[in-house]
């Protein structure tokens, strides 16, 4: 079988290309790429004037639900959602139930993934850093490793206890696995639902001040310099964790960190109606740190955009506001809103879009992905993107079984049209049928 | 369709006033023995969520004289105690073909999220640390009669202001009004950011009360001090007790009002709670009053015109772009 992308403008940061040209993809292999290729015993042809031609995307941080929490999202539609938003590989977190601290989850949490129903996506599981996610007693993290896990994290409830942060971290430093970290002191964030200031203060809403973020990413970058562990700070939502991860990676501490869209989009002014949607862990900030994570999206402080999919049932999230859960699904709306937010507002380049979605996330995990060289991966990891498509998200739409989101109703410039995880695994009704013509 | 109460941060001046007149037509009514508008054709639903005695007395009193009929509902026998979703429980009562919800809730914003779903008036009767606006009122009414007007006032809140819908609801009714507004109390139990509230802060009481023409003490939970926020009751009273020494610093004429339930010899002594100048019976009548108000406002009130169409939520021209190598 082979196949075609004919005439797309190709980006590849890992290579640092950017010119229009074609790719072959034959027996779900990328094997050739330039201003002209062989075209010759074509099977599909897929004209990509106007559009991108990019390494998949990679998504460091998405929360799949299964095992425990199938009324919220499978693995099925979970990765059926990820195919439509354009990501070819996804890192699902371990806040299962139970936790993803046993080799036997793992094995069937990939075998799952690799289910004919399946979306098609690569799933890369990330493990519990501490048994039950409890904090206390490191879990059996080299039998993880050994099932398939390819970071550890206990995510949304983050290590309190410095010296089991640090036992972990070399332990993990002896593995090889990177440590994913949700920065959170929880004595300060305790029953916060919003951020901590002039809002929540006129709400009547109890906040979660900055500083609960900024003291466990200064101790947990601290850990990282000591231990020399990889940390991979995860949605960053202040100006001045920014700030300290700046510091940190100065001081040569091997720490990335990402950002999720609605904490560059979004304010705390947001949550002015109590609407439950705008309720995310880390809370939405303030403009100043806005603006700050814009300039350190730009200057390539924030390594990456990951989707922080969280699906919830609608009637967890039709709650009063202190009730409601954490979180919006973002599979199909992270592209869209980096390429309209970022990219079209000339903070990032296509080519530093694509760095950021795909090419840096696949780096930090040791992902297969996010490089469009031949032999690179096993099998072809591609999207197709149109950058200039105007079209407003409607999450009724969309195939994650969770229908939370702040996005929905909003116009997005940009999406994903095709998307190729060794063959063709998702094709948006906006790909023009006329496009696609069988080369006999 | 009538209208919602759920926040006097909402309101227009003049729909306060509007409520006010309204309130003291209705005591005047009430004491006078006056036929009263009778709106038996409604049925309100009483929820409570929260345990509350006076405010669910006062709002059923409320009905009562506008003849209006009462479904109760509380926590532990509602639908929602069997696992039922608020909106769920909403939409039943709805479909129950009630006219009116009346309600409190633990979590702040729930009567707006409440009002999303029901589609007929809906009164908060008290939202977990937002608002408590027929309280206010009653407490804005009771101000008028002592004082003839609000407009020029010095107002000191003393308390919990962190913690507190009374203090939120009376700040915003307050300074709408053109009264000027004082929050009083220790950091603990002080928003750490209040430039969104209407009110300057003290956190001594001297200064805060210094000049006063009310004070509105706020109830000290006794858990503040468990989650240490108060070291003892002994301290915060030592600190920021109203009584006879402390009155001294504010007008000769001021107000001593309270929500209740007080905590005596706590917020305040026995002097400052039962002197002349303590207005707090009065709040409690008056609640009632501003209650029959607000009842026959939603019912009789057109609502507010429509907005126009939200516009979508794309925002980028707010922010200008960092600079960047980066062209698209």
């Amino acid at each position: 079988m082979k196949i075609l992308l004919k005439n797309g403008r190709i980006l590849d940061p890992s290579q640092d290309l950017d010119f229009v040209g074609s790719l072959v993809i034959e027996d779900d292999q990328i094997v050739e790429y330039g201003e002209t290729v062989d075209e010759t015993d074509v099977d599909d042809l897929f004209d990509c004037t106007g559009y991108w031609i990019t390494p998949g995307l990679v998504d460091p941080h998405c929360h799949l639900r299964e095992p425990g929490g199938e009324h919220k999202e499978t693995i099925v539609t979970g990765t059926q959602s990820a195919a439509a938003g354009g990501f070819t590989t996804v890192c699902c977190m371990p806040n299962t139930n139970p936790p993803l601290d046993n080799p036997a989850l793992i094995d069937f949490l990939l075998d799952r993934a690799a289910s004919p129903e399946a979306g098609g996506v690569f799933v890369a599981p990330v493990g519990a850093l501490t048994k039950g996610m409890r904090g206390e007693e490191l879990a059996d993290l080299a039998a993880l490793k050994s099932a398939g896990i390819v970071a550890a994290s206990d995510e949304g409830f983050p290590i309190q206890d410095a010296l089991v942060m640090t036992k972990a971290m070399e332990f993990c430093v002896q593995l090889d696995l990177p440590v994913l970290a949700h920065c959170e002191d929880a004595n300060l964030a305790r029953h916060g639902s919003m951020n901590e200031g002039a809002m929540s203060a006129m709400l009547g809403l109890k906040g979660v001040p900055r500083t609960a973020e900024d003291i466990a990413v200064m101790r947990n970058c601290l850990l990282s310099l000591n231990t020399g562990c990889e940390l991979h700070i995860m949605r960053v939502s202040t100006w001045s964790s920014v700030e300290m991860i700046r510091q940190a990676k100065y001081l040569g501490a091997p720490v990335t960190c990402e950002v999720v869209p609605q904490h560059f989009i979004f304010t705390e002014e947001d949550v002015a109606e109590f609407d439950s949607h705008f309720k995310m862990q880390p809370p939405l900030r303030t403009q100043v740190d806005v603006d700050i994570i814009l300039q350190a999206i730009a200057d390539g402080t924030i390594d990456c955009i990951a989707s922080d999919h969280s699906p919830h049932a609608s009637h967890e999230v039709h709650a009063p506001f202190d009730d409601a859960p954490f979180g919006m699904v973002g599979f199909e709306s992270v592209l869209a809103a980096t390429l309209t937010h970022l990219t079209h507002n000339g903070i990032l380049s296509p080519l530093e879009t694509v760095r950021k979605l795909s090419t840096a996330p696949a780096k930090i995990l040791r992902l297969d992905g996010g490089s469009l060289k031949p032999g690179e991966t096993p099998v072809a990891q591609v999207t197709v993107i149109d950058p200039e498509l105007e079209w407003t998200f409607d999450v009724a739409k969309t195939f994650s079984k969770g229908k939370n989101t702040a996005f929905n109703g909003m116009p997005f410039k940009g999406k994903a049209l095709l998307t190729f995880c060794g063959s063709e695994i998702y094709r948006d009704a906006h790909f023009d049928g006329g496009r696609l013509q069988m080369v006999g | 369709m009538g209208r919602n109460l759920l926040a006097i941060r909402h309101l227009e001046k003049s729909d306060i006033e509007t409520l006010l007149e309204r309130g003291a037509e209705f005591k005047r009514a009430v004491v006078a023995g006056k036929k009263l508008p009778q709106l038996g054709q409604y049925v309100v639903g009483m929820l409570f969520f929260e345990g509350s005695t006076r405010t669910r007395v006062s709002f059923e009193q409320a009905a009562h004289y506008l003849g209006l009929k009462t479904a109760n509902f509380g926590a532990a026998g509602s639908s929602m105690g069997k696992g039922e979703t608020f909106k769920d429980t909403i939409l039943t009562l709805r479909y129950e073909r009630l006219n009116a919800l009346v309600i409190r809730h633990r979590s702040s914003g729930t009567p707006i999220l409440a009002a999303r779903y029901f589609g007929a008036p809906v009164l908060n009767a008290g939202d977990g640390q937002h608002e408590h606006p027929t309280q206010a009122l009653g407490d804005a009414l009771t101000i008028l009669e002592r004082k003839g007007s609000l407009k020029g006032l010095t107002v000191a809140i003393v308390g919990d202001v962190e913690h507190s819908r009374v203090a939120r609801s009376n700040a915003w009714l307050l300074h709408k009004m053109g009264a000027s507004v004082r929050f009083v109390g220790p950091r603990t139990l002080m928003p750490s950011h209040t430039s969104m509230l209407p009110g300057s802060v003290y956190y001594d009481l001297e200064n805060g009360v210094a000049d006063a023409d009310v004070i509105i003490c706020l109830r000290l939970q006794r858990e503040r001090m468990s989650e240490g926020l108060v070291s003892s009751s002994g301290e915060y009273a030592k600190l920021y007790q109203i009584n006879r020494d402390t009155l001294r610093f504010a007008k000769d004429d001021c107000l001593v009002m309270h929500p209740g339930p007080l905590n005596r010899g706590v917020e305040v002594d026995d002097t400052a709670a039962d002197f002349d100048r303590s207005a707090i019976t009065d709040q409690i009548g008056n609640g009632i009053f501003v209650r029959m108000a607000a009842l026959h406002w939603v019912f009789t009130e057109e609502p507010p015109k429509p907005k126009a169409p939200a516009k979508p939520k794309a925002r980028p021209k707010r922010r200008p772009a960092p600079k960047t190598k980066a062209n698209v």
